[in-house]
């Protein structure tokens, strides 16, 4: 492993029911301020809630990738003539489309034709950062674009209120006694990463460093998670490894946190076998709590949020505590003022099948 | 970027169909598509060609690909069928609208504990596999990696599904690469 090339964030964009954009996202998600209200978009009647956080109207995925594509380009002043030569993965649900959007926000955004979509469900973003975060480092390539999307829709509503995976008293409280589950959350995003040497080349300033990144399976479940949080532990560990980062420098750790009774605990497992007795002042929130669960593009919002955290120096709220859980005993984020102290986040993503992402983000 | 960036070992194959009329096993949990079952049952065949029988060694860091360029449409389209009609969804379709699932299947019966990675290639799904596959062993993310390509039935094709556990080269030393 010599040679390696330090990656870094050098551009990014984002949508979600907060509003377009950097400041829209600090001033509703970071405030603490959930944007669920009851769906328009279509009909609800037959499920057990209404609820969830979308953007006005019935959006199109691949205006919206397109949209996302073409603002992290512009905020990374990646032009036309860097971004033929700039390799796009994109990330959405698993859907027979995938082909057709995947190849529609390439020819609009002057990209290569993606090579393919990630569909891990949860980790799908994530597991594109990885992968383009590793082309990076080992010089495979200079940069990449990682682009996710989800937009609630009547069918992915529809099967997660069949699987009673849907909060119904409407709020998401990651962590907190008293959590019903998870709410739907629209999400649109795109960064652009590459080497340090690149960004400098180009008189670029990074945003942030993907300082490591790391990836397992839990080997247990078609759905659970491994009660210990094994697997996701072991994620961390390898992100944390690859970055050369003691576990005691983290300074702020982005959950998964669902809200969903056996993940959000087996998560707290995990970060405690990570962190031991540290877990106890670092700060911790889920910001599902405030945007929602945007399935497949969860993570590069997440992820977005963790860089602002670190560019911004302001943690991210936990919204909908009610009251400690004994099995979920992590330093939560509840209110706006609390600061990060430390310059290295963490955020972690866990979905079916056992499947575990850890990014580590530091500053630039 | 289709193409693995250097050779890769092939430890074991398998595919489904083997015969013209071969019967696919049902996989407990999962109902009314063939999707996860075809997966299952070509995973089960390669990693027993090369496992013998489960748990894997050493599968801690055994990761797995899975690549379908259509994914589960039958479930997909059962789903869709099932909200515009506004008749009940069946709640076991929750957690097999995502490929991960059957992922999750494999992992648990043979104890794979590597990356756990699902993709819609936009080309060749086996080819495609393979390059993510090189990916994660190039980068000491995994030791081995089974890639399986399944694609359902359309209206020129049948069922169909490869599988193909794949490691390093034998000369290559994974000395120095293992992130754990």
């Amino acid at each position: 492993m010599v040679d390696r090339a330090r990656v870094v964030l050098s551009g990014f964009a984002v949508r979600s029911a907060h509003g377009s954009g950097q400041d829209a996202l600090l001033a509703g998600a970071f405030g603490g301020t959930p944007a669920f209200a009851p769906v328009t978009r279509f009909d609800t009647a037959r499920r057990r809630t209404d609820t969830a956080a979308t953007m006005p109207g019935a959006p199109r995925l691949a205006d919206e990738l397109v949209g996302a594509v073409v603002d992290a380009c512009a905020d990374a002043s990646l032009g036309r003539e860097h971004r033929a030569g700039t390799p796009l993965l994109l990330a959405a649900h698993a859907d027979h489309d995938n082909t057709a959007t995947a190849l529609e926000v390439a020819a609009r955004t002057g990209l290569p034709d993606p090579p393919r979509t990630y569909t891990a469900a949860c980790v799908a973003a994530t597991s594109a950062v990885a992968d383009a975060a590793a082309m990076i480092a080992g010089g495979r390539v200079d940069r990449a674009v990682v682009a996710a999307g989800f937009l609630v829709d009547g069918d992915t509503f529809a099967v997660f209120d069949a699987g009673r995976a849907l909060a119904a008293d409407g709020h998401v409280r990651p962590f907190s006694a008293g959590r019903q589950g998870m709410l739907l959350g629209d999400a649109v995003a795109a960064v652009v990463l590459e080497s340090a040497d690149s960004a400098r080349a180009r008189r670029v300033s990074a945003k942030a460093a993907l300082l490591g990144w790391g990836r397992t399976g839990d080997a247990y479940h078609v759905c659970k998670p491994r009660p210990d949080g094994e697997g996701l532990a072991r994620a961390v560990h390898t992100a944390l490894r690859r970055a050369d980062v003691p576990a005691a420098e983290v300074g702020y750790v982005n959950a998964n946190g669902t809200g969903t009774p056996q993940s959000d605990s087996a998560e707290a497992a995990a970060l405690r076998q990570v962190f031991g007795a540290d877990l106890d002042r670092i700060p911790v929130s889920s910001t599902k709590s405030v945007h929602g669960h945007a399935l497949e593009a969860s993570g590069l919002l997440e992820l977005i949020v963790t860089v602002l955290a670190l560019r911004t120096g302001r943690l991210p709220v936990n919204a909908g505590f009610l009251a400690a859980d004994e099995d979920c005993r992590l330093n939560l984020v509840l209110d706006g003022d609390r600061r990060l102290r430390r310059d290295r986040a963490l955020t972690v993503n866990a979905a079916f099948g056992g499947a575990n992402t850890a990014l580590l983000v530091g500053a630039p | 970027m289709n193409a693995p960036t250097r050779d890769l070992a092939v430890l074991a194959r398998a595919e489904w169909p083997t015969a013209p009329d071969e019967a696919l096993p049902t996989v407990a949990g999962f109902v009314t598509s063939n999707f996860s079952p075809l997966v299952a049952e070509v995973a089960e065949r390669c990693l027993r060609a090369h496992y013998g029988e489960t748990p894997a060694r050493a599968g801690e860091r055994v990761g797995v690909v899975l690549a379908s360029v259509r994914g589960d449409v039958t479930t997909a389209s059962t789903l869709a069928e099932a909200v515009r009609s506004g008749s009940r969804v069946p709640p076991l379709l929750f957690f097999q609208s995502n490929p991960n699932a059957v992922v999750g299947h494999v992992t648990a019966r043979w104890g794979l504990g590597g990356p756990v990675v699902c993709t819609s290639p936009t080309g060749d799904a086996l080819a495609d596999g393979l390059a993510v596959a090189a990916l994660l062993i190039e980068e000491g993310d995994a030791t081995q990696v089974l890639v399986v390509a399944a694609e359902l039935a359309d209206e020129d094709t049948h069922d169909r599904a490869e599988a193909v556990l794949v490691g390093p080269p034998p000369e290559e030393s994974l000395a120095g690469k293992e992130f754990r």
